[in-house]
């Protein structure tokens, strides 16, 4: 039943749904980055405590403290003692530009363009499939998806991008597809679109996005490939080209609302 | 000469009582399910609370899990916004991905977001689940469609709507695992003479003996669409691209087309 659920509530029960398998500290922490990044989980939100969340999980308690501490340390969280103590969320676009741009220091371009191959690997083949499988009836809720779509902000534009990457894949009718899909977003989706802070950017996504779903409406799954191969491709030059500018500049002097670009060097 | 197709293509008479054969008995529970809920919500003189219903609707889930091997991902009852409000009396199985570390009998409750005014929050009655039943009063299969946000399975929701006299006070459901269909259907599908494709009313492949045709794709066959969209469908098998028949399986949104193997050119 899991359509009527989608954006809001089912996404928090697959947050709080239990991990299963090898490297669940990780798992436990990628879940957590990827629900806050996203603004699953807001800012000033209260997380369950670590036995709560242990529970929940199906980790073992110290599992979920030291993920706690990781996401203490990324400035993702906050821990405040005493009777109305807790694990809260602090998230906002200023520590979100500080996190992406220490982790694109941290990356070296290979690593980076690395991750541009694989995910045009899942992303490039889902939307060719998607091409193929996708109903009328599907393309009309992907159509209202984009239109609900706010691209105002970066934060906004990059929930509407992962959004809109994870229904096609869906319409892929591919399980592993969609789950590779969901762990990308979850581990690269923030800092593969950072670049959606700049306003050019965002228009051109959107551009991009309709011009996607007209290739799923013409059947055309080679177009539907190109465009999304070539818009991960963009992405990915726009990261390396803002690390050189960074790695140039030292920290940039961004105001912390998530829209000032880089630089006025990163490509348009 | 003309070749006149009822000569030529298969009858899908049995294959329809087959696919019957493993989706009534499913059905067959939701129709318990929906009677119990419309005594509950017609007991004259007091108002329906979430916290009776509730454990009245787990008592009715745990019995599917139990008797499914697997087969049910998810049960429970979902309320009109007028009898209920927003609420959805939902629970996933122990035995699914998205709950490993339930023994296999245990079952979990969904917890979802149930207040309207929450920018998150999705009107179910909007989805193909609800909307379908609740327009055609009759019970509806969606799917096959990749529950990505519950469980991350393959999945088809059978659903039947529920009333309180005239008035839909909600819709009760199963969530099916794909895999486990397949294992149920495709050997009563299975011959060597032609190729059985079950479709959903988009016309796309929920499984097939066609190894050229993949469950999920759409299956294209000229004429195809246009049957779909028969407003008046008739039960019968009907003849279709030459070769090929289709019938509807009575009114559950499946149906069965059967015909030679998709075509494929050599490499």
């Amino acid at each position: 039943m899991p359509k009527s659920i989608r954006a809001g509530s089912g996404t928090r029960a697959a947050i709080f749904a239990p991990l299963d398998g090898a490297g669940r500290a990780e798992l436990v922490l990628q879940r957590l980055t990827d629900a806050i990044v996203l603004g699953v989980l807001h800012d000033g939100e209260r997380l369950p405590s670590e036995a709560a969340l242990a529970r929940q999980l199906g980790v073992a308690t110290v599992t979920a403290r030291d993920a706690l501490e990781i996401l203490r340390r990324n400035n993702l969280v906050q821990t405040k003692r005493g009777r109305d103590g807790g694990s809260f969320v602090t998230f906002t676009g200023g520590s979100a530009t500080s996190l992406q741009e220490d982790r694109l220091l941290a990356c070296s371009r290979v690593q980076v363009r690395d991750l541009g191959v694989h995910y045009c690997a899942i992303a490039g083949l889902a939307a060719e499939l998607a091409a193929d499988r996708a109903s009328a009836a599907d393309v009309d809720n992907l159509e209202r998806i984009l239109d609900r779509t706010d691209a105002g902000t970066a934060d906004a534009a990059r929930r509407g991008q992962g959004t809109f990457r994870l229904e096609v894949a869906a319409l892929s009718q591919s399980a592993r597809l969609v789950r590779e899909e969901l762990r990308l977003q979850a581990e690269f989706g923030s800092l593969l679109w950072l670049g959606l802070r700049e306003p050019l950017r965002r228009q051109r996504c959107r551009a991009v996005q309709r011009e996607t779903v007209a290739a799923l409406v013409a059947e055309n799954g080679a177009r539907a490939r190109q465009l999304t191969v070539s818009q991960i491709i963009e992405s990915i030059e726009w990261l390396i080209e803002a690390k050189s500018v960074l790695e140039r500049t030292g920290r940039s002097t961004t105001t912390g609302n998530g829209t000032t670009p880089v630089s006025s060097e990163a490509p348009v | 000469m003309t070749i006149i197709p009822e000569q030529k293509t298969p009858p899908t008479n049995a294959w329809v009582a087959s696919i019957a054969a493993v989706f009534d008995p499913v059905f067959a529970r939701l129709e318990q399910w929906a009677n119990l809920v419309e005594r509950y919500g017609a007991r004259p003189g007091s108002v329906a609370e979430r916290a009776e219903l509730d454990p009245l609707v787990e008592r009715l889930v745990i019995r599917a899990f139990a008797d499914s091997d697997g087969t049910v991902i998810g049960a429970g009852f979902v309320s009109a916004p007028h009898f209920l409000g927003w609420h959805l009396a939902w629970w996933l199985g122990g035995q699914n991905a998205a709950s490993p570390r339930l023994p296999a009998d245990g079952i979990r409750h969904l917890e979802t977001l149930e207040d309207p005014l929450d920018e998150n929050f999705r009107d179910y009655t909007a989805l193909e689940w609800w909307r379908v039943p609740a327009e055609t009063g009759r019970r509806h299969i969606t799917g096959p469609y990749v529950d990505y946000l519950c469980t991350d399975e393959y999945t088809l929701t059978l659903t039947l709507p529920v009333y309180r006299g005239v008035e839909l006070i909600g819709v009760v459901g199963i969530d099916l695992s794909v895999d486990e269909i397949e294992r149920d259907l495709v050997p009563l599908l299975g011959t060597d003479a032609v190729a059985v494709t079950v479709i959903n009313a988009s016309g796309r492949v929920v499984v097939s003996t066609d190894t050229h045709l993949a469950t999920g794709a759409l299956l294209r066959l000229p004429g195809l669409t246009r049957l779909l969209a028969d407003p008046a469908p008739t039960d019968a098998a009907v003849g279709l691209h030459g070769a090929h028949t289709f019938q509807w399986c009575g009114r559950t949104g499946l149906a069965v087309v059967a015909g030679p193997a998709a075509d494929r050119a050599p490499d």
